[in-house]
């Protein structure tokens, strides 16, 4: 997939614009405030204040930002020992064998008692999903990388960190990517969740608080834009698969 | 254009004892099942040596501990004196010697796919020659793919490169770094014929242009024969008491069999195939590599 290819923005543009007919059809059809719409959604969407808009993105992104830092700052570490050493590996692989299908968002709760209803609670919920993904996408990546790759930069003297460098990081790099670019849909979701309580700001919050003042056109409005920023993210991650993959291919 | 056996022997004149590549009692294996040893040699310097031998008899393993790929092996290696091995065994640097600098070539080229070609030589140079600047290592890079023919295709991937040129990397890579020996591991034996010999030839310019010891192991007779100056042929088979009773009766003193090759080193690469020496030289290697231990006669 190549963002850069004009062939596949108009396929894209193409969905896009057939997702908005289909909208338009269904809110004539059931006639119902429920379903404004298109173009009154787009009208609440531009009256927005542009100010407080951002702030809810800004607080939403930074939430989904520090998330993932902290689950990279947890995740790598364990993974790269993982693949490294076999006896780490025996080690930890039980403990990811046993906790990665334990559904991460019915610790919801338990994270809110431990962690308050504050931003704590919902950057560390956002880190549970990915961590263990992480994990087992760096391992599988560094053991992927083969023996041989090692031997060359061995002959010539390189020492642990030269190896770590030149080999594992950028082996342990590109499934990192796709792990990414998978689990950010689920972590766009968890963030949904963490911000329906505590906050008063945030793409979740205001998507339900306009529920609740039964301000539908501004609801779908926050729908809308909570897409976008998760479009755009998506794009990032192309971008730095782009920049960063080349040798891919 | 300098031949290589004159320029070996040119250099051989200001050869100080124990120079060259040495082995003593080498032995190694996997597992506590020996696969090669032991061997004693000394091998002057510079010059080409192809290391010929059947499956099992342990070739490519020579060449592993040589570049401290083996985390352990029973006797020494060394090169002019200064141990090899790698790991705690190459205490060279550690007893103010410089350690001894290694240009490796794999079977499977070994470079890496996340680098483009000049960075990959542009890596290995800053591990093997980290006090030289920078600038200097980017043109030694640059200067030896475009000798290797790889002039304006410096900044591709590996995947986008051919087998044969991506071999070409890891040969420019390997001398780039100016190595005090070059080992390579059946380094052709994936290539097709035509690309194999383009690669011979130009293994050969590329040594002449900077000559080292050179290990190079190979399974192909008449490729031993065509690139090197001695052949050193390794037994196989099992290894039993009985067995090195044999070796030692017969002429495989200190574990291999070294068959002088100068005659032909001397030709130019073009004539070698046709002279007679080299059916000469191959129809004796082909009866060697039949017969194993039995062999007596020296050629």
């Amino acid at each position: 997939m190549n963002p850069n290819s004009g062939r596949f923005v108009l396929r894209l543009l193409a969905v896009f614009a057939a997702l908005h007919v289909l909208w338009a059809l269904l809110s004539a059809l059931l006639h119902r405030d429920m379903l404004p719409s298109p173009l009154a959604v787009y009208r609440a969407l531009f009256v927005l204040d542009g100010a407080e808009t951002l702030l809810h993105i800004g607080t939403s992104l930074g939430r989904v930002f520090a998330g993932i830092g902290l689950a990279l700052i947890l995740g790598l570490l364990p993974g790269l020992l993982m693949g490294r050493s076999p006896h780490w590996n025996r080690l930890l692989d039980p403990v990811v064998y046993l906790t990665y299908p334990v559904p991460k968002i019915a610790l919801l709760p338990v994270a809110m008692l431990f962690l308050g209803l504050g931003e704590a609670s919902k950057i560390v919920m956002i880190a549970l999903i990915l961590v263990f993904q992480i994990v087992i996408s760096v391992r599988d990546g560094v053991k992927a990388i083969p023996a041989h790759t090692y031997d060359v930069l061995t002959s010539l003297g390189a020492g642990r960190m030269e190896r770590f460098l030149h080999a594992t990081l950028p082996g342990a790099l590109s499934s990192l990517l796709s792990t990414l670019r998978i689990s950010l849909g689920t972590a766009f979701s968890v963030l949904f969740f963490t911000e329906i309580y505590g906050t008063e700001h945030g793409m979740g919050y205001f998507i339900m608080d306009a529920w609740l003042r039964l301000d539908y056109a501004d609801m779908y409005a926050g729908i809308l834009l909570f897409s976008a920023v998760g479009f755009a993210l998506f794009l990032l991650v192309d971008l730095i698969e782009h920049r960063f993959m080349k040798w891919r291919g | 254009m300098i031949d290589q056996a004159a320029a070996a022997r040119q250099a051989q004149g200001e050869r100080i004892p124990g120079a060259g590549f040495a082995a003593r009692g080498f032995t190694a294996g996997y597992g506590g099942v020996p696969v090669i040893g032991p061997l004693g040699l000394d091998l002057p310097e510079p010059g080409i040596y192809t290391v010929l031998g059947p499956s099992g008899s342990g070739k490519s393993t020579l060449l592993r501990a040589a570049a401290g790929l083996l985390p352990d092996f029973g006797g020494s290696l060394a090169l002019g004196g200064r141990p090899l091995g790698g790991g705690r065994r190459a205490g060279g640097a550690a007893n103010g010697q410089a350690a001894v600098r290694v240009g490796f070539v794999p079977q499977n080229y070994g470079l890496l796919p996340w680098q483009t070609a000049i960075r990959n030589v542009r890596t290995a140079l800053r591990i093997a020659r980290p006090e030289e600047p920078r600038a200097v290592r980017e043109e030694a890079a640059a200067r030896w793919l475009e000798r290797v023919g790889l002039g304006g295709l410096e900044r591709r991937y590996p995947r986008e490169l051919s087998g044969g040129q991506q071999q070409r990397v890891a040969i420019a890579r390997a001398f780039a770094v100016r190595p005090d020996l070059l080992l390579l591991d059946e380094p052709f034996s994936a290539l097709d014929a035509v690309t194999r010999e383009g690669l011979q030839r130009l293994l050969l310019g590329s040594w002449r242009a900077q000559p080292s010891t050179m290990l190079f192991v190979t399974h192909d007779v008449e490729e031993a024969v065509l690139l090197g100056r001695r052949i050193l042929l390794l037994p196989g088979g099992a290894r039993t008491s009985d067995d090195r009773n044999r070796a030692e009766a017969s002429s495989y003193k200190g574990g291999l069999l070294q068959i002088d090759n100068e005659a032909l080193a001397e030709l130019p690469f073009e004539d070698k195939r046709d002279s007679d020496k080299f059916q000469e030289q191959t129809r004796t290697l082909r009866r060697l590599l039949r017969e194993g231990w039995e062999a007596t006669d020296e050629p």
